[in-house]
């Protein structure tokens, strides 16, 4: 890593160096000084025992015989496979447990709300209410959003701890989807219960056979997508407002150097949501005048400030790998964070500066750091105490303040609501626009390019070359959480970048909808909006009957968090091929990743793939959509006929 | 406003002369420029839009591509 390029962007790169003259260890160091594990790269370690742990890798610079790979096994016996995949399930858990503790968490405050017990807040979106109520089949008549929203965020929590059945969301899913869910006996039960049965099935001496364990993966990972990251979304959105086009700022020049800079980073919304409102009371905006600042600047890192970006416009500072960069500008006075994705590095960076780590939720404490918990049902003067610590802090800002004058423009908040709406106005809005459009070949398919930064791979770089040339050949692209930001910040996002980097056809669809070429959907809980837009595709018509028939493609590219893979999984398990780049977790076992790269095709209509190249990456993806366009049979321009009255007899 | 024009090539008619853009250059600004459903302001108009816009949910009465007598 010490030779190769940290990052393509110029504002990281400034504060690498600047690290570097303060003396503050950062990540990028950290990457240079820390090798990854090969044997755990590769899924061979099994830590599960105080037998082991048992490392079982495959040989290296040869092709493996049969017999070395009888002797892969484990002091226990589990072979090679077992291994492996009770490593993949293990992920996947991890990841639907932490966007299922999001979503329990945002049910939570909801019903607070919904009961009157959570005075900050209020039912912003009546539409998405009811829009909820009709789904759950909640009565409407002329009860009060509250008694409406009682009975949504009542029958919502019930899904973390169902025992039975299936998740309500599921029903939205196309009716192929759900009877390929049904035939393969993966339609999840409870949120919960499939996090803790993936965690018994991979205790020692349970399940020991890789084809039950990765159908569990499925199941539990379904339970993200279609359950707890889809009732974070839609919960969230009643809340605090679904996301329509808003325009601001991306990367670390949003900093002002005569503000108060306050950054919100993690991924709950709530304090950032309550921050927002009362940075603009009089008596805080005093306070900070007081302490010699011209005001307080807001901006967001990391899905936090998606959530914010999509819903209010505040400004982004950067992605996950900025985080640590935005305190060496020296000019933070307080780095407020919520759950997942926040580095404990951030700490030791901090106490280089002046700035205040401050942690907020009582399930993430950092050693170092100062707590103040956040109180959803007193959330205002919760959210006052953190403004009036950072505003305090100001006037220890030290010398060392250097901002980087880099940041590019964006408009964000396309939910799928939105998307259908900007298709057909409110008289009718619909997906049949962008159906007729990749029918007719302008749009050639659809991607979601989703995911993190990895300090192992050089930052933004994957993201933004892959998508570049993914609209070059009219793919129409949907992104969500740090993938969004990379592309953002290369000016990806505006509408004018469709006739600069966009292929003729999907530039001349987004000049007549006025839309960027490259969609920001929100943070990584909203990949559940991806899951909703394709199947509106789906049930629009004209594209097949299930997702796994669109011309679409996922991809991850720069993926590191165990939530990246759940995410991969729901997607795969939902019919969609994925591709994920960085590296691969089960290649330790070359019959896991056969099952996951190519039976479960059969099995499911989607599959995983991996490639660490952009330009491949891209390519496999086009290959995919064209391969959907030939099934479809609009692979080709076909001839326009003009039907007389004999032939329409004939279609009778 | 005046409309601004330019020329394209179409297929077997060499350029043609078609509407240029239409929008009016500028940022938008405060976070309400993009909002739409502020358009809708009565819950039975909201209703009525859930049932025509969502219709892939929450209508019988169109034609996509799940026309099933029986549910899945």
């Amino acid at each position: 890593m010490a030779d190769k390029v940290k990052s393509i962007d110029q504002a990281t790169i400034e504060m690498i160096e600047k690290a570097a003259e303060d003396g503050a260890s950062i990540v990028f160091e950290r990457a240079v000084t820390t090798r990854p594990c090969p044997i755990g790269d590769e899924g061979s370690c099994c830590s599960i025992c105080a037998m082991g742990p048992c490392r079982v890798p495959l040989p290296k610079g040869k092709e493996e015989t049969e017999e070395e790979h009888r002797k892969r096994k484990g002091v226990c016996g589990a072979t090679a496979e077992t291994i492996a995949a009770r490593n993949f399930v293990r992920m996947c858990a991890a990841g639907t447990a932490s966007h299922g503790d999001h979503g329990r968490e945002v049910a939570k405050v909801f019903l607070e709300v919904a009961r009157g017990e959570a005075p900050g807040f209020e039912i912003k979106d009546e539409q998405k209410l009811l829009q909820l109520a009709l789904d759950m089949g909640i009565e409407i008549g002329d009860r009060s959003n509250s008694e409406i929203a009682v009975d949504l965020g009542e029958t919502l929590s019930k899904e973390f701890g169902k025992q039975e059945g299936e998740l309500l969301f599921l029903k939205r899913a196309p009716i192929k989807r759900q009877e390929i869910w049904q035939q393969m006996d993966v339609a999840p039960r409870g949120i919960d219960r499939e996090v803790s049965e993936a965690l018994h099935r991979t205790h020692m001496g349970t399940d020991q056979d890789y084809h039950s364990l990765l159908r569990h993966a499925v199941r539990v990972s379904l339970a993200d997508g279609w359950g707890g990251s889809m009732i974070a979304t839609e919960l969230q959105d009643i809340l605090f407002g679904t996301p329509s086009p808003v325009a601001s700022e991306i990367n670390l020049g949003v900093l002002k150097e005569d503000e108060v800079n306050i950054i919100i980073h993690g991924h709950e919304p709530y304090l950032a949501e309550i921050l927002a409102v009362v940075a603009q009371e009089p008596d805080i905006q005093k306070y900070a005048l007081s302490k010699g600042a011209k005001g307080i600047n807001l901006a967001g890192m990391c899905c936090t400030a998606n959530e914010v970006l999509m819903r209010h416009g505040v400004p982004i500072a950067g992605n996950f790998l900025q985080q640590e960069l935005a305190i060496v500008t020296g000019a933070v006075e307080a780095m407020v964070v919520d759950v997942q994705c926040i580095m404990q590095g951030m700490a030791e960076v901090a106490s280089c500066y002046h700035t205040k780590v401050i942690t907020t939720d009582p399930r993430a404490h950092i050693e170092g750091a100062t707590h103040m918990e956040f109180d959803s049902r007193n959330a205002a003067e919760s959210a006052r105490k953190v403004l009036r610590a950072a505003i305090d802090n100001f006037p220890n800002r030290g010398k060392k303040v250097r901002i980087p004058q880099y940041k590019n423009n964006l408009i964000a908040g396309f939910s799928h609501e939105t998307i259908n709406y900007l298709l057909g106005g409110t008289f009718r809005s619909s997906y049949k626009p962008l159906n007729d459009n990749i029918i007719n070949g302008r749009i050639r398919g659809v991607a979601g390019v989703v995911g993190c930064n990895n300090a192992r791979i050089a930052h933004d770089d994957i993201h933004v070359t892959l998508v570049k040339e993914l609209i070059k050949n009219d793919v129409l692209v949907l992104q969500t959480g740090c993938a969004a930001m990379a592309c953002a910040k290369v000016g990806l996002m505006t509408p004018e970048a469709a006739s600069q980097y966009a292929g003729e056809g999907l530039a001349s669809v987004c000049e007549a909808v006025g839309i960027p070429p490259v969609l920001h959907m929100g943070a990584c809980v909203d990949n559940s909006r991806i899951l909703m837009a394709a199947t509106a595709m789906v049930k629009d018509g004209g594209l097949g009957d299930d997702i796994s028939d669109l011309p679409v493609a996922g991809a991850a590219p720069e993926w590191m968090s165990e939530k990246a893979i759940a995410i991969g999984q729901y997607c795969v398990g939902s019919g969609l091929y994925t591709v994920f780049g960085v590296e691969w977790p089960t290649i330790g076992s070359k019959a896991v990743t056969r099952y996951l790269f190519k039976e479960m095709e059969e099995m499911y209509g989607g599959m995983w793939d991996f490639e660490p190249d952009p330009i491949k990456m891209a390519k496999l993806m086009i290959d995919h959509i064209d391969k959907k366009r030939k099934a479809l049979g609009i692979d080709k321009a076909r001839e326009r006929v003009l039907f007389d009255m004999a032939m329409r007899r004939e279609l009778i | 406003m005046e409309y601004e024009f330019e020329k394209k090539p179409a297929p077997g008619r060499g350029e043609v002369k078609v509407l240029g853009k239409t929008y009016e250059e500028g940022l938008p600004e405060g976070e309400e420029m993009g909002k739409w459903r502020q358009k809708l302001p009565s819950r039975a108009e909201k209703l009525k839009y859930l049932r025509n816009g969502e219709r892939y949910w929450f209508s019988k009465e169109w034609f996509g591509s799940e026309r099933r007598r029986t549910p899945a």
